[in-house]
């Protein structure tokens, strides 16, 4: 079957580059999921990974550096009936779109959130992005890393993220079944991605990765919280694991918790909002308003 | 000093001064109710300082039965509820104006009210604590002006009552403390108004005025970051969100709120956001974006004095240049200042049709004089309401679509999600037709920004006259002005009809051919709320006119009718004249 989910679109990235595995991934994932294109938006920020739009067949915003997120919970928030999807840079999503990162935790939006974790700013050559473990110095970097790195397991935990998982470029498979499992999840779902950058990060390579990622479902880690008491005692081990970084690095689910979402938080403010689509809900009828502001007048008189 | 006994006046001017957070409001919007319901017009504004409680802050209300757009300098009735405000103010009070305070009267204009003997008897009599009570020292105030000026004491009984529709014990025992106070309070002069012959007029402020607009030309999402004065307006639409159908989202920041917008725009929602300068300077890149993106996207922008967070609950309209400028790389953008309440409902209202029929951002200035002014305007004329989104695709299916397609007027069809075979790709780098980057080929180039700067050529021949300028009078010296200071101007020219008066209402793109011919004019002068006269720069840049005058204020207060009469009479042998009033 051919894959109806890729533009034909050039791809611009440097060949072995870690975000083919993951446009590959995703567009597996749309293609099992027999999601509509139209139904589909797909954001990105700035950076080799936030191109990523270009490259599928959907709704594509490609929109400013940091802001893929921000945008996303928009067009969820303004068409619920969309599947919405997020991509950014690790530089996007903890560098200048950190603000966003943690407040999306408060609204849980029913979307997904991809972040492509190389550990540099790709397209602005090699800078230490922000989860660059500290002393880790790639030949990029023109000094030594002095910083501590953000940690986006613990970050989205902490945020309220209710879907939080890692997988692998690399590993295409169980890439591609944990962007499944974090679409169908109901809520803010985020998978950090580590995502080797072949040009300018030497360390954090394919070797790297392979010789330490063990899968969390494989050790017998259930993600999955059924009840708030359930989720607050899951949340404190799921931390624990976030933690693990060195020899052995943990992926695949860490948390998973169904809980109200943003646009039913939305409906109990809106007493159209479950049943009507604000975008098709005509404003005007042949250019006359809908809307009858007389009510609003009187109150004034 | 000679005091009138009784005596009819043409407008009353009414200050209400105390320590924030007293309640004073109360007081200037009740009685400028009452005072619209009885056909006269009305005109309120407010100067609060950037505190919650404790600071001393004034309202003004002025009422006449004839039209007024601005605020006087007399004060006729001063309600003094501290000793501070008696300090502050008194010598402002008119020779035969009234004090009305609990101190001990320091000459004849004073009234001292027995607050607590009022407030207590009232309290005997419904068997309440006298702490209970002691809020409602505003509704005594309220009805000795009542008295003072023969107003009619149901008429104020009634507003209260609707003012507390919700808790009528409330009603009823301010309405008990209006009855006390009437009937105790010995008043040995008065004053007559003519009988008020303009009934049935709204009584609003700009944020409502564009709420209301806003909800009239279908809006859907509006975001927000909490900031004075724009956030009266995002509060407003949550208060009616769920019977008109509009997401108020309240955001991690301003940076948010703009991209939030953008996004809402391009899913297919009528889109805007509300802001002040502080807010407006996060969302620059975003505005950017937005002319790239041809994206239809309205930004209120209420002005207020800086620089930086400067003087955040006074006025000014220092932002002239940063809004029709603002933002990296050259990309079409509309500004345009509504100078009243009126065309600030109207503005709001026609902005979204600007947006979406030419696709790009749409800037609304506003300031913190017209926020927090209310004054009496006639209802809005919903019968010509038009609404016009452009070349827009909501549902169905296209073939061949490509967001950014070269089209003859210069507008590209706009799909959104959901549309099928409408995928687009939207992109805030330079793009080709169908949106995606890669080429970065320099014919496209060309033809791209040929595409988006053009639209402000078709915006120039196709915008009607009276949202490119108004004009007024027929002086032969000529005032030329934008935004808020219109009031005053109205009121000024009445006593200086050797003036004539431009206002300008769209700054961008600038109507350099409609304004050229006024530079005939014999004695051309601006007046503006800023340092510098940045209109009077743009109209130098653009149209080649060298002002005789720049008449300025900026210290964060609005302009009075009266000093600026003063200040035209001063333009005529100053070049700049700074209007200092406060
Ligand atoms: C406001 C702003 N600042 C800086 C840049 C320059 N810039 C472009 S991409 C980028 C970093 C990209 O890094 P990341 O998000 O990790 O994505 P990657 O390229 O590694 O996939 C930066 C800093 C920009 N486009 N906008
Ligand atoms: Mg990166």
């Amino acid at each position: 079957m051919p894959n109806t989910y890729r533009t034909n679109v050039e791809i611009d990235w440097c060949p072995g580059c870690g975000d083919f595995g993951i446009l590959n991934a995703l567009t597996l994932a749309l293609q099992e999921l027999k999601i509509p294109n139209e139904k589909v938006a797909l954001t990105g920020g700035i950076g080799c990974s936030s191109k990523i739009p270009h490259y599928v067949n959907v709704y594509a915003y490609h929109t400013l550096h940091g802001r893929s997120l921000a945008q996303a919970q928009a067009i969820k928030i303004a068409n619920p009936e969309l599947e919405v999807i997020a991509a950014a840079g690790d530089g996007d999503a903890l560098g200048i779109g950190t603000q966003h990162f943690v407040a999306a935790g408060r609204r849980n939006v029913d979307l997904t959130y991809l972040i492509f974790d190389n550990g540099v700013y790709g397209l602005t050559k090699g800078q230490a992005s922000p989860t660059l473990p500290y002393g880790e110095s790639p030949k990029s970097l023109q000094v030594e890393n002095i910083k501590d790195p953000v940690n986006p397991i613990f970050l989205a935990l902490a945020s309220g993220y209710t879907f939080v998982a890692r997988s692998y470029s690399y590993n295409i498979k169980h890439l591609k079944d944990t962007i499944i499992r974090a679409i169908k999840h109901k809520g803010l779902a985020l998978v950090d991605i580590m995502q080797p950058c072949v040009t300018y990060n030497n360390i954090n390579t394919k070797e790297y990765y392979d010789a330490r990622l063990y899968d969390l479902q494989k050790e017998g880690w259930d993600p999955v919280a059924k009840n708030e008491d359930e989720y607050k005692q899951k949340l404190g081990q799921a931390t624990i694991k976030s933690l693990e970084w060195g020899d052995k690095i943990p992926m695949g689910v860490f948390i998973e918790y169904q809980k109200e979402t943003y646009d039913e938080r939305l409906s109990r403010l809106l007493m159209n909002y479950k049943s009507k689509n604000f975008v098709t809900l005509p404003i005007h009828e042949n250019g006359k308003p809908v809307n009858d502001i007389t009510p609003l007048i009187e109150e004034l008189i | 000093m000679q005091m009138r006994k009784g005596f009819t006046m043409k407008d009353l001017n009414l200050m209400v001064a105390g320590p924030q957070g007293s309640g004073i409001n109360f007081t200037s919007d009740t009685f400028s109710k009452v005072m619209a319901r009885l056909g006269y017009y009305v005109f309120s504004n407010a100067e609060l300082f950037s505190t919650i409680k404790g600071e001393h802050s004034y309202f003004r209300v002025r009422v006449s039965d004839e039209l007024i757009r601005s605020y006087s300098k007399r004060v006729d009735i001063l309600i003094a509820l501290d000793s501070k405000s008696i300090i502050l103010h008194k010598d402002e009070v008119d020779n035969n104006g009234f004090i009305i305070t609990e101190e001990k009267p320091l000459d004849s204009r004073f009234i001292q009210v027995e607050y607590n003997k009022i407030l207590q008897n009232v309290a005997n009599k419904y068997n309440k604590n006298l702490s209970e009570l002691s809020v409602m020292k505003n509704t005594i105030a309220l009805a000795v002006v009542g008295k003072i000026a023969s107003i009619p004491k149901d008429a104020i009984q009634k507003v209260i009552s609707e003012n507390f529709a919700k808790r009528p014990n409330i009603a009823e025992l301010n309405n008990a403390v209006v009855d006390e106070t009437y009937s105790i309070t010995k008043i040995e002069r008065s004053i007559t108004l003519p009988k008020g012959k303009s009934f049935g007029k709204m009584l609003i402020n700009t944020a409502e005025a564009v709420a209301i607009g806003k909800i009239a030309a279908g809006l859907r999402f509006q975001s927000y970051y909490p900031i004075t004065p724009a956030s009266d307006e995002s509060q407003y639409l949550e208060g009616v969100m769920s019977k008109y159908n509009v997401i108020v989202e309240q955001t991690e920041d301003e940076i948010a709120a703009i991209n939030m917008a953008i996004a809402a725009a391009n899913t297919g929602l009528r889109a805007a956001t509300s802001t002040s300068g502080p807010g407006f300077s996060l969302m620059v890149e975003a505005l950017s974006y937005a002319g790239m993106t041809e994206t239809p996207v309205v930004i209120f922008y209420y002005q207020r004095a800086g620089p930086s967070t400067g003087m955040p609950t006074r006025h000014e309209q220092g932002d002239l240049k940063f809004a029709i400028s603002a933002g990296h790389g050259e990309f079409p953008r509309i500004v345009i200042a509504p100078g009243d309440h009126e065309e600030a409902f109207y503005d709001a209202f026609e902005s979204f049709n600007l947006a979406e029929k030419y696709q790009l951002p749409v800037i609304v200035m506003l300031d913190k004089s017209m926020a927090m002014s209310n004054y009496t305007i006639p209802k809005f004329d919903t019968s010509k309401l038009k609404i016009d989104r452009g070349k827009l695709i909501l549902e169905g299916e296209v073939s061949n679509y490509k967001r950014y397609a070269f089209t003859e007027d210069g507008i590209s069809p706009r799909t959104v999600p959901g549309v099928k075979n409408g995928m687009f790709t939207i992109a805030g780098d330079e793009h080709e037709e169908d949106g995606h980057i890669f080429s970065e080929d320099p014919d496209n180039r060309i033809r791209m920004m040929d595409k988006r700067m053009g639209k402000l050529k078709k915006v120039l021949s196709e915008i009607p006259t009276d949202m490119k300028y108004k004009f007024y009078g027929n002086g032969e010296n000529l005032i030329i002005s934008w935004g808020s200071p219109k009031g005053a101007i109205l009121d000024a020219i009445r006593e200086r009809p050797e003036y004539s008066y431009l206002q300008i209402r769209l700054l961008h793109p600038f109507p350099v051919d409609e304004v050229k011919p006024f530079a005939k004019y014999k004695r051309i002068v601006t007046v503006e709320q800023n340092y510098s006269g940045q209109l009077a720069d743009i109209l130098k840049e653009d149209a080649g006119i060298d002002v005789n005058s720049r008449i300025v204020k900026f210290n964060g207060r609005p302009i009075a009718f009266e000093e600026l009469i003063e200040g035209l009479d001063r333009s005529k042998t100053e070049r700049r004249v700074v209007l200092t009033y406060a």
